[in-house]
């Protein structure tokens, strides 16, 4: 009785105890106190996990070998028809690589680098069933930092989440709490990938009537300066589910990592490739509106074709030439035409200029021979001599 | 006591290490047992909820801090309530029972699964749904049971080596 009475009070206690753990954890973000409690709790125990596991290891991939038995003679199956049909690809790949270099010399881009790295030897799993992440023997001394991308020889693994000085911890990307931009590596199609705790992963194409279908390759993709290089494998397409959202359209991905055969890892030092701006020098610039012809022109005084004095067809004519050439600059046979109806001896460009459209007469002037412009709806026709 | 204290936190650490270390492999529908829950749901079927309580504590922060995604604290909580709920259920059983501490560990193991990622989906991460937080229960819960003979075995060796002792004995 009196257990149960000092159980109920230490209960409560606990409780009292946890949810204030909980409030300052949330509180404090990413690089709390109880942030590098974690960080210590992890480097501690590395040397531990490391041990144990070198030690039971081979009893764990034995198990699991055993456990493989009874999957081996239909995965064999299956993967003599996949060879064949590899085979088959790579006799039309040796074309399609000598294409592409063909094309990468015409358009004057730079090859591919080649990813910096780091191997890592992976030492140990979270505790926790509901988070998908692997403690790895690099951190911050080997240049390890925050959110760099971490590969296999097969593809994604996922992102590091947390380091310290010689250990992270890397969340992988079966984690529902994983996202990555990617693409269909067939045609191109860019949407999001989500983990979900598991196999197969979901792969969100942004276009709703995106072409995918089973057995596309799914990539990483930069798109909007993503997190990951841009051609990282991640998996292949298992099923293709119609109509499961009117935005985005659901694919499931099997990973082509086996996430619970984890040994080494390649922590990428490469980051995402940055924003490229649309052309070279283009950085600096400033947004202009370009120059768009009014639909509606003011009403103008009726002229009669020879009437007046030659200044005043001058002028209307370098206002037709302002008002008309704004937007293609052809208004050269117009404004050329003003200039004769006054006294056939001005020059475009002076009538041009005196009607507000010297720049514009310019342009005008430099195109000469060009179509007349298209008079918008209720304008003047040109004024033309005769 | 500080003798029991010490070797309870070395099966703590021997149980996280072995859980992080050896089972990555060695899934069952794709989930690893959950160790710690299972010696703190041994621990209070033996010796009560005090007990209980107290490995859970340990054992909650034990996996807290081993975690990113979740807040500390909420193992704490979890682990803790399991301990307690289970050693206040032991005085319902036949003291000789075989199957009945199979079933508080196997009820055990569920509850505290599902528990975990219900305030996991709440707190930390939104995307952990009902499916994969049943999937997970069910999973840990049969794995704890077929593991629960072993360890039911070192924690009798050990309570009958350092047994409990003053106000907390029942």
């Amino acid at each position: 009785m009196f257990q149960r009475r000092r159980a109920r009070l230490l209960l409560a206690l606990l409780v009292a105890a946890a949810i204030a753990l909980v409030t300052i954890d949330f509180r404090s973000g990413e690089d709390g106190g109880l942030d590098r409690l974690r960080g210590v709790t992890t480097s501690v125990l590395r040397p531990i996990q490391d041990g144990v596991g070198v030690l039971v290891r081979p009893f764990s991939e034995g198990a699991g070998a055993i456990a493989d038995l009874f999957a081996i003679r239909s995965q064999n199956r299956e993967l003599r028809d996949r060879v064949a049909e590899l085979e088959e690809r790579r006799r039309v790949f040796d074309d399609l690589e000598r294409e592409n270099a063909e094309l990468r010399a015409l358009l004057s881009l730079a090859d591919r680098t080649e990813l910096e790295t780091v191997a890592a030897r992976v030492i140990a799993l979270a505790p926790s069933n509901f988070e998908w992440t692997v403690t790895i023997d690099v951190g911050a001394r080997d240049g390890v930092e925050r959110g760099m991308p971490v590969v296999e020889g097969d593809g994604l693994v996922g992102r590091v989440i947390q380091v310290t000085p010689d250990a992270s911890r890397v969340l992988l990307a079966i984690d529902p709490s994983f996202s990555a931009a990617a693409r269909s590596a067939r045609n191109g199609e860019v949407g999001l990938l989500d983990g979900r705790g598991g196999d197969p992963m979901v792969f969100r194409a942004l276009d709703p009537a995106a072409q995918v279908e089973i057995g596309d390759a799914v990539t990483t993709s930069s798109y909007q300066g993503g997190v990951f290089p841009a051609g990282i494998p991640i998996g292949t397409v298992s099923q293709v589910t119609e109509g499961s959202s009117p935005l985005t359209r659901e694919v499931q991905v099997n990973p082509y990592v086996d996430f619970t055969r984890l040994q080494h890892v390649l922590v990428v030092f490469s980051t995402g490739i940055d924003d490229i701006p649309p052309f070279e020098g283009s950085e600096g610039l400033e947004f202009r509106r370009p120059p768009v012809p009014p639909l509606l022109e003011p009403e103008e005084e009726p002229t009669t074709p020879g009437s007046g004095d030659g200044d005043d067809a001058g002028d209307e004519a370098g206002d037709e030439a302002g008002g008309e050439a704004g937007d293609g600059a052809d208004a050269g046979d117009e404004t050329g035409g003003g200039a004769d109806a006054g006294e056939g001896e001005e020059p475009a460009d002076q009538a041009a200029g005196a009607g507000q459209g010297e720049a514009r007469g310019a342009r005008a002037q430099a195109h000469p021979g060009h179509d007349p412009p298209i008079a918008a709806p209720g304008s003047q026709p040109p004024v033309t001599g005769t | 006591m500080i003798a029991r204290a010490l070797v309870v936190a070395l099966l703590l650490l021997a149980a996280v290490v072995l859980e992080t270390a050896l089972f990555g492999a060695l899934t069952l529908f794709g989930f690893r047992p959950d160790l710690l829950l299972l010696v703190t749901a041994t621990i209070a079927t033996r010796d009560g909820p005090l007990a209980g309580v107290r490995v859970g504590a340990v054992a909650g922060l034990l996996a807290d801090l081993l975690v990113s995604s979740s807040p500390v604290g909420l193992g704490v909580l979890v682990y803790g309530v399991v301990g307690a709920l289970v050693g206040w259920s032991r005085p319902y059983f036949a003291p000789t029972s075989v199957t009945a501490p199979l079933l508080l560990v196997a009820a055990a193991s569920v509850l505290g699964t599902a528990g975990y990622g219900v305030l996991t989906s709440l707190l930390a991460d939104q995307r952990i749904g009902a499916p994969l937080i049943l999937q997970g229960a069910i999973a840990v819960g049969l794995y704890n049971t077929l593991l629960a003979p072993l360890v039911a075995v070192v924690v009798r060796r050990l309570s009958d080596a350092f047994p409990l002792r003053g106000a907390g004995v029942e």
